[in-house]
């Protein structure tokens, strides 16, 4: 009986990150519309193997977001909508 | 010189005065310790991610600034004892910064302004016209 090996073994595709990449996005705390794309509708903050960002932007990602907590342009937690 | 972003949100409810005495009194402690004062805009009421102090709504003031160390903690601790100031942050942007940098700074930020008013003037010749073509179906 042959088996189907589900493809969870893999890796997922490389991606590349987004602000190595042509768009030379600024990484900001003030910039909510750039950090949404980040955050879960949880307000969870999305790991890097998803996103596909390199390591050095994502802890700046994380940082931006966590100040944005702070100050409210973001939630917790909770929905990220209304 | 350090350069700073002071962020810090205010109560919604609370009158005009309150809000003039509050930006004086931060413009006052940056200035006594002989920082300059880059841009001090005013953001307006806006939703809150969460309740702070049971509030939903919240004025925001955003203020950049070249300072000591001295005067930042200062300002925080006016800010902590304040009962209208809900929240701040502040940020360190520079390390240093010289006089140049401060005058190069100046120009940047007015020019951001001067460019943003002028795109302004170019929506607003689009939207009287229609605000007007608006009235004219609200007449009928």
């Amino acid at each position: 009986m042959a088996q189907q090996r589900p493809q969870k073994k893999l890796f997922t595709r490389k991606k590349s990150c987004r602000f190595c990449g042509e768009k030379d996005l600024a990484i900001n705390y003030k910039d909510v519309k750039t950090l949404r794309n980040f955050v879960s509708e949880r307000g969870k903050i999305i790991p890097r193997r998803i996103v596909g960002t390199c390591a050095t932007h994502q802890r700046q990602l994380c940082e931006a977001i966590k100040q944005a907590r702070q100050i409210a342009f973001l939630p917790y937690s909770g929905s990220t909508q209304g | 010189m350090r350069r700073y972003e002071t962020i810090f949100i205010l109560r919604p409810n609370v009158g005009e005065d309150e809000i003039i005495k509050v930006i004086e009194s931060t413009t006052q402690i940056i200035l006594k310790e002989k920082g300059t004062i880059l841009e001090m805009n005013r953001w307006g009421i806006k939703k809150l991610a969460y309740l702070i102090k049971k509030e939903s709504l919240g004025y925001y003031v955003y203020c950049d600034y070249a300072g000591t160390p001295a005067a930042v903690a200062e300002l925080e601790r006016k800010f902590r004892i304040d009962d209208s100031v809900l929240k701040y942050l502040t940020i360190k942007t520079a390390i240093s910064i010289t006089e140049e940098g401060i005058q190069e700074a100046l120009a940047a930020i007015s020019a951001k302004e001067t460019a943003k008013l002028e795109g302004e003037e170019t929506d607003s010749i689009d939207s009287d016209d229609a605000e007007e073509e608006n009235n004219l179906e609200e007449t009928e």
